[in-house]
């Protein structure tokens, strides 16, 4: 009977002392918060790839003034080739066996919807996919947080102020023929019908298509004064190439996701010049104290003969900070729900981008953008930051 | 707007011939279907860039640097990877060039990066000619110039060469051409050298108008494959052929008909054209090879 208590007194003891400490958040240690990404760094959308190595460098900064609240952050990053079956297996082990905090970025539409749910599931919080898509804060999940501007707000505001200011009232669309293109298409009618006017011309591109001579030369035909792409650089430039070989000089107005200035101003030997675009991020030479900071960061963090600065580079600071900010308000020991819950003290919060405000229910932070210029390769602020209509 | 489409379908139309010519050589000695032709291109542009914009060489010297790698790549490929499989089955030779084109592929996403780039070139598509209505580009010219004189060269090399004979032997009986004295593995090497260089020569053409990044050649190694399927893979003037009909097509489609469905045209071609006429529109129909 001694003995039996004994080995229960034992057992009983060495249960307590096994049991892990009571407050073991996944991703979090004594001194480290691992935040996961995942981000195309090959295949057709690699371009965009460089989001990812921009909050790396953000978190590399970040640690060496001390990190959050005694703690390192540690980026883990991924690759998914811009494939969802691939986003949905590196989440996956993102989730299990690097067990990280929460998510930040991502880039993709059909990407993130492929995991959107996976990550909800777990509890864990997500902010700032790169991508304008409506699907990702309506209706909204607690757990995740989005921050891109919604292509078919943009849209509106890029439309009215062809519109308004620009004078040009024979609008024709180049789009991709996907949910992007398509979203982009949808605001751009919203504003046109609502004033009695139809799109002069509509056309859309494939993913993979080369070759716009056609397409191009419907848009000459229509009569078009200005066209609205809403593709990728790419295909941005190729239409470009093509319309002034056959004479054709429309005042062309694209999306944020062409808004590298000096990338497209390259790729369309000059062309570019003249384009009108969307921004949701402070111009590459804004002399805002932010910006200067990340510069040097870029300059400190990465090889600047590999890693250019431009505005998919900032971005992926830009889509950190709200978590980071978030992150310092949760306090000592932060936990994933109290993560969420200072995510929704955000009020015009405001990093390099338009303000930030979040909220119960509410998951989209960012309702803004500014519209730009390309004067000689160098985007110039043409507006101040502009609210979309919801 | 008619004659603009037409014109324009041409200029794509030889683009798509100069791959067609590519990957029907090989097509023609082997019997296999090479899917890397399209990042052996991009990889020789990319070499292209390198000399002209790293090195800082002359266009001349670029172009030829180039041409020679190209040759080098294609020879070697050849060589050291399909040679090398045991007791290969035409299937399993294809899936290899498949395997190759992922590697390619990666290698270009990693040495290079995925921002698209430019290649300058003496000859410019900025610069255009008017003919009533219609404009053509002085690229737009010189591709189809290039594409018309190659396919005529390679028309002539395999019917009055002996090399461009050893070839076509090889192709109908490696066992037989070897013992009648044909080295039917150099010939082999040359004919992967040759559609390399082919090909170096359509991405090096094709560069300023699709831009230079590792996924420019995925669409078009596609519509060039449809065209030689159209126009007969055998043969080298039907592939050629095949390929301004498809150019045309597909431009007169997306011009009136619709621009969302244009580049499905070309599969909805190729499986037409193999329920009525497997061998292709030019070439001569036969059965099956002893």
């Amino acid at each position: 009977m001694k003995n039996f208590v004994f080995v229960l007194v034992i057992a009983a003891a060495s249960v307590i002392a096994l049991e892990p400490p009571a407050a073991a958040e996944p991703g979090v240690s004594a001194d480290t918060i691992v935040i996961g990404q995942w981000g195309p760094q090959t295949g057709p959308a690699a371009l965009w790839g460089s989001v990812a190595r921009g909050t790396e460098a953000y978190f590399k900064m970040l640690n060496d003034e001390g990190g959050i609240n005694g703690r390192k952050l540690k980026l883990v990053i991924r690759d998914d080739a811009y494939m969802p079956a691939k986003t949905k297996a590196v989440v996956k082990e993102l989730l299990d066996d690097v067990k990280v905090f929460a998510f930040v970025g991502g880039v993709g539409t059909a990407t993130g919807m492929a995991v959107k749910d996976l990550i909800a599931e777990q509890k864990a919080p997500w902010v700032g996919m790169a991508t304008g898509s409506s699907n990702f804060y309506s209706p909204p999940n607690p757990y995740v947080f989005a921050l891109y501007p919604q292509y078919a707000g943009e849209a509106a505001v890029l439309a009215k102020y062809t519109l308004d200011t620009l004078k040009k009232t024979k609008i024709a669309v180049l789009y991709q023929n996907d949910d992007y293109g398509k979203e982009g298409l949808k605001g751009i009618e919203s504003v046109l019908s609502a004033r009695g006017l139809k799109a002069v011309e509509k056309v859309s591109v494939e993913v993979l298509d080369r070759d716009l001579s056609s397409q191009v030369m419907k848009l000459k035909a229509s009569g078009a004064d200005a066209v609205v792409l809403w593709v990728l650089p790419t295909h941005a430039a190729i239409a470009l190439g093509a319309a002034r070989k056959v004479g054709f000089s429309p005042q062309w107005i694209s999306s944020s996701t062409l808004s590298d200035a000096p990338l497209m101003y390259k790729l369309t030997e000059g062309a570019w010049d003249g384009v009108v675009f969307g921004s949701f991020l402070d111009l590459p030479d804004s002399d805002s104290p932010l910006m200067a900071k990340y510069r040097e960061a870029h300059k400190k963090y990465t090889d600047p003969a590999k890693e250019r600065w431009g505005v998919f580079f900032y971005a992926g600071f830009a889509f950190a900070e709200p978590m980071v900010e978030a992150l310092k308000k949760a306090g000592k020991e932060p936990t994933r729900e109290g993560f969420v819950k200072a995510m929704e003290t955000l009020k015009d919060f405001k990093g390099i981008m338009g303000p930030v405000t979040f909220g119960p229910g509410k998951r989209q932070g960012m309702n803004s953008v500014f519209v730009s210029k390309c004067e000689k390769g160098k985007a110039v602020k043409l507006t101040d930051w502009i609210e979309m209509d919801k | 707007m008619l004659a603009q489409l037409i014109v324009g379908g041409l200029a794509t139309g030889s683009c798509y011939a100069l791959i067609a010519l590519a990957l029907s050589i090989v097509y023609k000695t082997s019997d296999v279907l090479n899917f890397a032709q399209g990042e052996m291109a991009m990889i020789s542009t990319f070499v292209a860039l390198a000399l002209l914009e790293g090195a800082g060489a002359p266009f001349a010297v670029a172009c030829a640097g180039t041409l020679v790698f190209a040759a080098v790549l294609g020879a070697a490929t050849e060589f050291l990877f399909l040679r090398r499989a045991k007791n290969p089955t035409t299937l399993g030779l294809v899936i290899m060039t498949l395997g190759f084109e992922m590697i390619l592929y990666g290698f270009a996403g990693w040495k290079w990066g995925s921002d698209p780039r430019t290649l300058a070139l003496p000859i410019s598509d900025a610069t255009v000619y008017h003919a009533g209505p219609v404009v053509v580009s002085q690229l737009n010219v010189a591709m189809f110039a290039v594409s018309l004189l190659l396919m005529a060269l390679l028309f002539a090399f395999f019917r009055f060469t002996r090399l461009g004979i050893a070839m076509k032997a090889t192709a109908q009986n490696p066992e037989a051409a070897r013992i009648m004295g044909i080295p039917s593995g150099r010939v082999l090497s040359f004919t992967w050298a040759l559609s390399s260089v082919i090909g170096a020569v359509a991405g090096m053409l094709m560069a300023p108008l699709v831009m230079l990044d590792p996924n420019m050649m995925l669409d078009p190694l596609m519509k060039g494959f449809a065209a030689a399927v159209l126009g007969g893979m055998t043969s080298l003037p039907g592939a050629a052929a095949g390929a301004f009909m498809l150019g045309v097509i597909e431009s007169l489609f997306g011009g009136y008909v619709s621009t969302e469905f244009k580049s499905v045209v070309a599969f909805a071609i190729i499986v037409l054209v193999l329920c009525v006429r497997p061998s292709g529109l030019f070439a001569r129909h036969y059965i099956r090879r002893v």
